[in-house]
């Protein structure tokens, strides 16, 4: 009962917010819109067990991500200015006939690839079954930490060239100041 | 059917509900009862007496962005860090501890690095010009 | 199922009885609706503890600076002043609701309550005591520190949807500020999951004992360091003086909430005031043993043995000891946050940042390894029990 009440929620709050988010034409509110559905995503995870992925979807996205997002439209100038020096939109409108017709199509061949994808899995749906609140921490950790050790180590190498990355671009270019 | 309960999850759900009627709700009432007399000068963005010129969205620091970048960048490591800490315990009295113990020092140690290396590289001062212009050595353009 | 609100009182035998006879009467288990009603309940009961509390915070802020710098403090309203809290409540509802002609309206109506959601959620796993917490996730510490994010979005979106130079100003300090202090923060809580095993505030709490020598700000010295690096952390979290820089009223005025009036302020001071309470509450779970009462009161076993109580009495009394110990020791960091505000003067922009990236990050990380060490070393004993051994066996060889 409960289940599906959440589930239903989630799921309207994931498609409605990503619908919002394309239907937008301010970015600012594109960006509130994109929190609602990826709060939908953590909602969805929590349905089927995995609770620390919507922790860390929570965490990650919810937290991280979106900051990151207004900071970039911040940096970009805002939603204040959408006309450039030419007096031209810089934003264009989120899509036209052509481009709706592009998107279907894709839509419906994605949607196929999926469904041919995911139908093993629907007919043997026995597997699916979850163990009642298993503490997927543990099993993450303890798969992390030893057959995925490798993947555990790789990935802070590549946390580090991130962490450089960013410190990079600060940098201010000496170049600005003649 | 799944023997998942997820009724652990309906205080969160109560919560958010709660949150949101109870901030609906006492802008409602107040909407009832406060006065309501908008007037252009009340209106205006406070710039303590000055007329504000334009508008306050413009370009903003890159360095606030940095600081969101570095803080998704900890965020994951966090993400990662958090399942393998909560079995640490448990390798640690079973006699793994040592193995897990070297692998959460190289995951951090490299992290430490990169910290290490912005730290050199003078990228975590929030005031750059001052450490990048020295008095001694002024800073030319490619022009000079 | 885990142990939450409900599961404790699903022992008793009135719960039984209801639940039986409410399954019959509408022909379906009725546990989950039992569940529900009384999670609504309880959820109700704690909002309206939560929101005294946030008034009630308002009002001992003022009086304690009032004591601390020579005043009076409000005493007008009620004895003592005490129902101050009720007219600042009248006079926000009644205050005009302003919004100015350039503001982004839907963003500027959403930033106060985005707050109070991620607020209000991150109640849900506060651990009061054993028996009385709401959701008792998996993930608890994890889950609550994702929703804590929240309150940076609401306030960078209130300072930005303001379109005044202070309140933006404002909004992009104090989003940057609580995210950068988000780190040394997280990097704590892991070093103390480590020491504990798990996540869920309940595995936190039961690797604690009630006595002072049993809790994790004293097993070792890592954890120790640990606690003030949280806490300095988590006053800068929730924009707190000394860390105020967002509503620093000498230079932007009053920050993201510049204009804001009536209950849209009102529910960001709330938010705040909460919030405190809540990173209180954290540092209390984490480090000061949490409810745990000493000489295990709290299990109530001690009272049926020898009192000859009901067990059902006995527990109700340890729960009831829990909570006092619980509320006892985060009023009594809500007050250590309140002298913190009135005592220190407020940082520079870039002496927090150097703060935060300098000092808390890397005492941070280093406490993080340091606690994996001692693990491993110790066999994850205490300092107060390697001292006791260390007697036990000199005391053997004599």
């Amino acid at each position: 009962m409960f289940a599906n009440t959440l589930f239903l929620l989630s799921a309207v709050l994931t498609l409605a917010g990503a619908v919002l988010v394309v239907y937008s034409q301010n970015l600012m509110h594109a960006c509130i819109y994109l929190l609602a559905s990826l709060f939908g995503v953590a909602g969805l995870y929590a349905c089927i067990g995995a609770d620390f992925l919507a922790a860390t979807q929570l965490v990650v996205y919810a937290g991280g991500v979106i900051i990151l997002m207004l900071f970039a439209i911040m940096l970009t100038g805002g939603t204040g200015n959408r006309t450039n020096k030419y007096g031209l939109e810089k934003i264009p409108a989120m899509g036209n006939k052509k481009t709706f017709m592009i998107a279907a199509f894709a839509a419906i061949v994605s949607a196929l690839i999926v469904i041919k994808v995911t139908i093993p899995v629907f007919q043997n749906n026995k597997n699916l079954i979850v163990a009642a609140n298993a503490p997927t921490v543990e099993r993450i950790g303890t798969l992390l930490a030893t057959d995925h050790i490798l993947a555990f180590e790789i990935s802070s190498v590549m946390l580090l060239g991130a962490l450089i990355g960013a410190a990079v671009i600060s940098r201010p270019r000496k170049e600005i100041h003649d | 059917m799944s023997t998942l309960n997820l009724d652990v999850y309906m205080p969160v759900v109560i919560l958010i509900v709660l949150a949101l009627l109870v901030a609906g709700g006492s802008l409602f009432l107040g909407s009832l009862i406060r006065p309501q007399h908008p007037n252009k000068l009340k209106e205006t963005a406070y710039e303590c007496g000055e007329e504000p010129i334009g508008t306050a969205w413009a370009n903003f620091n890159i360095r606030f962005y940095v600081i969101a970048l570095i803080f998704i960048i900890f965020d994951v490591e966090s993400a990662l860090m958090f399942p393998v800490a909560a079995v640490f315990k448990r390798f640690n009295e079973i006699g793994l501890g040592g193995t897990l113990l070297m692998s959460i020092f190289t995951f951090v140690l490299i992290l430490v690095a990169g910290i290490v290396y912005c730290w050199k590289k003078g990228d975590l001062d929030w005031v750059k010009s001052f450490n990048q212009v020295a008095p001694t050595q002024p800073s030319f353009g490619k022009k000079d | 199922m885990n142990s939450t609100v409900v599961s404790y009182l699903s022992q008793s035998n009135e719960f039984q009885n209801i639940h039986a006879w409410l399954s019959k009467a509408l022909g379906f288990d009725a546990s989950s609706l039992m569940a529900f009603v009384i999670f609504a309940i309880v959820a109700l009961i704690i909002v309206g503890v939560m929101a005294t509390i946030g008034g009630a915070g308002t009002y001992a802020e003022r009086k304690i600076s009032a004591d601390l710098q020579a005043r009076v403090g409000p005493n007008r309203v009620g004895p003592f002043g005490l129902l101050q809290f009720l007219a600042d409540g009248v006079k926000m509802i009644l205050k005009e609701d302003i919004i100015t002609t350039n503001a982004d309206k839907f963003v500027f109506n959403l930033a106060p309550v985005m707050c109070l959601v991620g607020v209000f959620a991150t109640l849900a796993v506060v651990p009061y005591s054993s028996g009385f917490i709401l959701a008792d996730l998996n993930v608890g510490i994890f889950y609550l520190v994702g929703m804590a994010s929240l309150v940076g979005v609401g306030v960078f979106l209130g300072g930005y949807a303001s379109n005044s130079k202070w309140s933006l100003l404002g909004g992009m300090r104090g989003a940057s500020q609580i995210i950068s202090y988000e780190i040394p923060a997280t990097i704590t809580i892991i070093s103390i999951v480590l020491l504990a095993g798990g996540l869920s505030m309940k595995t936190l709490i039961g690797a604690q004992g009630g006595g002072m020598q049993d809790w994790f700000i004293l097993h070792n010295p890592f954890a120790f360091i640990g606690f003030f690096v949280y806490f300095i952390s988590a006053l800068a979290e929730t924009n707190r003086a000394p860390f105020d820089l967002p509503e620093a009223e000498s230079e932007l005025v009053s920050g993201y909430h510049t204009e804001y009036t009536g209950m849209k302020f009102g529910l960001f001071a709330l938010a705040e005031y909460i919030e405190v309470f809540v990173v209180c509450g954290v540092a209390v779970a984490l480090f000061l043993g949490g409810y745990n009462v000493p000489f295990d009161l709290g299990t109530g076993a001690l009272f049926s043995k020898s009192l000859g109580l009901d067990s059902m009495l006995s527990q109700n009394i340890g729960q009831l000891l829990q909570l006092g110990a619980f509320f006892t020791k985060t009023l009594a960091l809500y007050y250590v946050v309140i002298w913190v505000r009135w005592t220190l003067p407020r940082l520079r922009v870039d002496q927090l940042m150097t703060l935060c990236w300098k000092y808390l990050t890397p005492i941070a990380i280093f406490n993080l390894l340091g606690c994996a060490v001692w693990m491993y070393a110790f066999d994850g004993k205490s300092i107060f029990a390697l001292i006791m051994a260390a007697t036990a066996g000199g005391g053997a060889h004599h």
